[in-house]
């Protein structure tokens, strides 16, 4: 190569050089622009629409099981009994949150708006099991018991208000 | 050591039946350990100083979590590599494997003999100084071909033959860059040189003023110098993105802590030997460091030689965080095609420039047009 | 002393290394078997399927809408494209309008996703090639944009948030002028990336005349987007075959020059994506300015049945064109779903290109193709 372009190699190179030199200097000097937050002291605000860990609001749940039905990865379980009132009582309500992605797609979907996402988002167990989060606090086979009782209490009542009706009937024949 | 011996032995009587040679051994020893502490320090500081600079200039903290500002940090680490398992592969060379970090940690630390590091402090003033730092650091190629071959593993083996093509190549700007000092001093021995920028008051006794080809022999001699340790744009053989750590990928623990220190102690050779030949040295600007009593005017010294020679440290860093890395041939063509024709262009113009100006320096000429 | 091994059977032709899964640079799991001369690659075979989910075959197993969020796992990096991508080809192929103001979001979000997947294919290049300063700043720029994408649909990776039919909500209040000041703070760094590294000798010299692919080439190999675009190919889905809204917006179509080295090289790939962001960034500020009101969701049955039919929508998405290929027989699931990624057809190329070229060069081809493996494997 000529020795033009030999020098000019040499001036573009240390030109090059010198400014991101200059680049890296500003930053260097200038402490204000860290922008490292140092967690756990300063930890981020989530925004509202945060994505986090799910909460059901076991008082407004329906057991629609549209968020079961919806969900990609199946991570949603319940298991509902019909009760006394027609209406299903709620008997175990889990979230694996190993499984799920945090898609939202359940929080779109609920009727009655009792699962939302909270903010949180740091949860590190020992146990694979304890993943698994459960909503429904009270004993399986106590809700179903009760919610058994209930329904043959109703049943019975039922029954004595239809024989009740029934007695108090008139003859349809006696008249003419 | 004999001289400071027979100091030692007439300053207190009740040694005066030990024989001197013992006498001289043990101050050997005593100054190797001070130097070994110094190295150690530099080696844990200088990391840590080196991830403050990084994070500075990244946009982030560095450490700062072990002691105040981290400052820790190296102390921990170094815990850490000494607690490490030690492991050496199963179908590695294990005398070679074992003695490679040996050999790098000697070829860094035994150029720390003759770095003048104040107006009396210096282990051995060579009167072959120069020349001995520049065979004594070849080592480290003998060491680094060791590693990579013996780790039986194929990256480190690129690694360290990319390593050894680099350090051998860049030995010879590295020295002619370093020789237009030699010149104007007249000899080899680091101290003669940097005695012999003490004429002029201030900055202007500088080598580095002397006149514009060891001005550029300056910088030459930096780029080159960040070759000689591995630094990016020159870290090819420890590619960390491309070859995962290149010749010390199979280290671990105190073996691997060794390669680190090393390549810590050659970057402080560098900047020493820069300082030393081209910034003055331990000379402390407005002063005659020599006129004041032994005790202040070494330490005086010593503080304007660290200084120097670690501001060129923090340059060092500097461009390592700046620039990306250069690939092997055009490493190899950057060294071959422009630094020894430069550096040997260099040196003639400064031979020239003795010759014609019976070695006086740009400001010594002007001071003497002013002085008559 | 007689050695124990003949030397006939001492290889010291080729070296067989294995770039293996696990490498700084391959970008994701990719495995590269290099058979080498030395420095010099005599053979580089890319292995891919370390990462393979079955995507499709879980395609078939859920609804439309439930896929969704598994395309945010397609190309994680570009993950607003990629939803959005799917949204458009199953309104195309059920025949679904979008509100205007839906298409706007979706190309605003797209735009923003296309910048902040660029600053990765930058700051991971610059760092692959030893400058591990531009990367930091890359990921600063990078958290204002998920900063935004989280007030937006809640997420900072996996967005899901085109849905079939729009959007899933509504940007928040301030979210436009939020925007404009992130474009506002964004522009001028560009300009500083380039003066930092961009133009440096060091840099120029690594990537030009390194594995230069002619327009022919990269048409017969199917390569799309930037890769395509660096060869000098001024092919953009974006221009040449519009969708969305991106009829009414302005932009230029950045090609490849050759302006340092040979055309179609690692550097004009390089900068044909430092010149989208800025194309994005004036897409972008047209965007947040024609932007009109209304409804952001068009009304979709809950239980969502398409015809019986097939479509193959594609859509210009960072890494090239991603396209979704749907057979339906007309139940709530697709019955087939083929996904046609821009980085899976850029790797046919990768054995051709590297032949030749040395090993740090590989990287240097990597890199510059700016492959992501979820996307190669799926």
């Amino acid at each position: 190569m000529g020795l033009r372009e030999y020098i000019n190699d040499i001036v573009e190179a240390v030109v090059t050089t010198v400014k991101g030199m200059r680049i890296t200097a500003r930053y260097g000097i200038d402490a204000r622009e860290e922008v490292t937050q140092q967690y756990p002291e300063e930890r981020r605000e989530t925004d509202e629409r945060f994505r986090g860990f799910l909460l059901n609001d076991i008082a407004r749940c329906t057991s629609c099981t549209m968020c079961v039905k919806v969900c990609p990865v199946d991570c949603i379980s319940l298991e509902a009994v019909r009760g006394a009132d027609k209406k299903m009582v709620l008997v175990s309500y889990d979230i694996n949150i190993m499984r799920c992605m945090y898609c939202g797609l359940c929080v779109e979907v609920c009727p009655p708006k009792s699962l939302v996402h909270t903010g949180g988002y740091e949860k590190a167990l020992f146990n694979r099991g304890d993943f698994t989060l459960h909503f429904v606090h009270e004993d399986a086979a106590g809700i179903k018991a009760r919610v058994a009782k209930q329904v043959a209490e109703a049943a019975a009542k039922a029954a004595e208000a239809a024989k009740a009706a029934e007695a108090a009937k008139p003859e349809p024949e006696k008249k003419a | 050591m004999e001289v400071l011996a027979r100091s030692l032995i007439s300053a207190f009587p009740v040694i005066s039946g030990v024989p001197l040679w013992a006498v001289t051994l043990l101050i050997m020893v005593v100054v190797a350990a001070i130097l070994l502490v110094f190295f150690l320090t530099f080696g844990g500081l200088g990391s840590y100083v080196l991830r403050k600079v990084a994070g500075d200039i990244q946009v982030r903290i560095g450490p700062n979590r072990v002691g105040p500002y981290g400052i820790l940090q190296f102390l921990a680490d170094g815990a850490k590599l000494i607690l490490k398992e030690d492991i050496i592969p199963a179908k590695a060379d294990r005398f070679l494997f074992v003695l490679a970090p040996y050999l790098v940690f000697i070829g860094s630390f035994s150029a720390f003999v003759v770095v003048p590091f104040g107006v009396g402090l210096i282990a051995a003033d060579l009167n072959i100084g120069v020349y001995y730092v520049m065979a004594v650091t070849s080592l480290v190629v003998i060491g680094i071909l060791m590693a990579g071959w013996a780790s039986n593993n194929k990256w480190a083996l690129l690694g360290g033959m990319r390593a050894v093509a680099q350090i051998v190549s860049y030995e010879i700007p590295v020295a002619m860059a370093l020789l237009p000092a030699v010149l104007i001093a007249g000899s080899l021995s680091l101290q003669d040189i940097v005695r012999s920028q003490g004429g002029l008051v201030g900055i202007f006794g500088w080598n580095l003023f002397h006149n514009p080809f060891t001005f550029f022999s300056f910088f030459l001699y930096l780029t080159a110098g960040q070759a000689e340790t591995n630094q990016t744009p020159f870290d090819l053989p420890e590619a960390e993105s491309e070859l995962v750590s290149g010749y010390n990928v199979e280290y671990s623990g105190i073996r691997y802590a060794f390669f680190f220190l090393a390549e810590f102690g050659d970057m402080f050779v560098v900047a020493a030997l820069a300082s030393a030949c081209f910034l003055g040295g331990w000379h402390v600007p407005f002063f005659r460091a020599e006129a004041l009593p032994s005790l202040w005017g070494n330490l005086l010294s010593l503080g304007a030689f660290l200084a120097k020679a670690f501001g060129l440290v923090l340059v060092m860093m500097w461009v390592r965080w700046t620039l990306p890395r250069l690939r092997v041939d055009q490493l190899m063509r950057m060294s071959w095609k422009y630094l020894v024709p430069l550096t040997f262009v260099n040196l003639l113009g400064v031979s020239l420039w003795l010759l014609v100006f019976k070695g006086k320096g740009i400001p010594q000429l002007i001071a003497s047009i002013f002085t008559g | 002393m007689k050695p124990n091994v003949p030397v006939e059977a001492l290889h010291t032709q080729e070296m067989l290394i294995n770039m293996g899964p696990q490498h700084p640079s391959t970008h994701g799991v990719l495995r590269v078997i290099l058979r080498t001369d030395g420095e010099v690659v005599v053979n580089a075979r890319p292995d891919v399927g370390y990462l393979h989910r079955g995507l499709e075959k879980i395609g078939e197993r859920v609804t439309y809408a439930q896929f969704m969020p598994f395309t945010d796992r397609l190309d994680y990096l570009a993950a607003m494209n990629c939803n959005c991508a799917w949204a458009w080809a199953v309104e195309n192929l059920a025949g679904i309008e979008v509100p205007e103001r839906a298409e706007y979001i979706r190309v605003i979000v797209c735009e923003l996703n296309r910048i902040s997947s660029h600053l990765i294919a930058f700051g991971s290049f610059t760092a692959d090639m030893g400058a591990f300063t531009p990367f930091l700043y890359s990921i600063r720029e990078r958290e204002k944009v998920n900063d935004l994408f989280e007030a937006a649909c809640g997420n900072r990776l996996t967005y899901n948030y085109a849905r079939v039919g729009g959007v899933s909500a509504d940007l928040p209040q301030g979210f436009l002028e939020k925007t404009k000041e992130f474009l506002d703070y964004f522009e001028p760094k560009i300009d500083e990336y380039n003066n930092l590294i961009s133009y440096n000798k060091i840099f120029v010299h690594r990537l030009a005349n390194v594995a230069a692919i002619s327009a022919d080439n990269a048409v017969a190999y199917g390569l799309t987007g930037p890769n395509l675009r660096g060869s000098g190919v001024s092919f953009d889905l974006r221009r040449d075959e519009p969708y969305s809204v991106y009829p009414k917006l302005e932009f230029d179509v950045c090609v490849g020059t050759g302006e340092r080295g040979v055309l179609g090289d690692c550097f004009d790939r390089y900068m044909v994506r430092i010149n989208e962001m800025r194309q994005s960034v004036r897409i972008l500020r047209q965007a947040v300015a024609q932007i009109p009101e209304g409804p952001v969701l068009a009304k979709v049955p809950r239980v969502f049945k398409p015809a019986a039919g097939e479509v193959y929508f594609r859509s210009e998405c960072p890494r090239g064109e991603t396209g979704f290929y749907i057979i339906s027989d007309g139940t709530g699931n697709p019955s087939r779903l083929k996904i046609r990624a821009g980085s899976f057809v850029t790797m046919n190329i990768f054995e051709t290109v590297t032949r030749g070229l040395m090993i740090a060069d590989i990287v240097a081809v990597i890199g510059s193709f700016d492959i992501i493996l979820p996307e190669i494997d799926r």
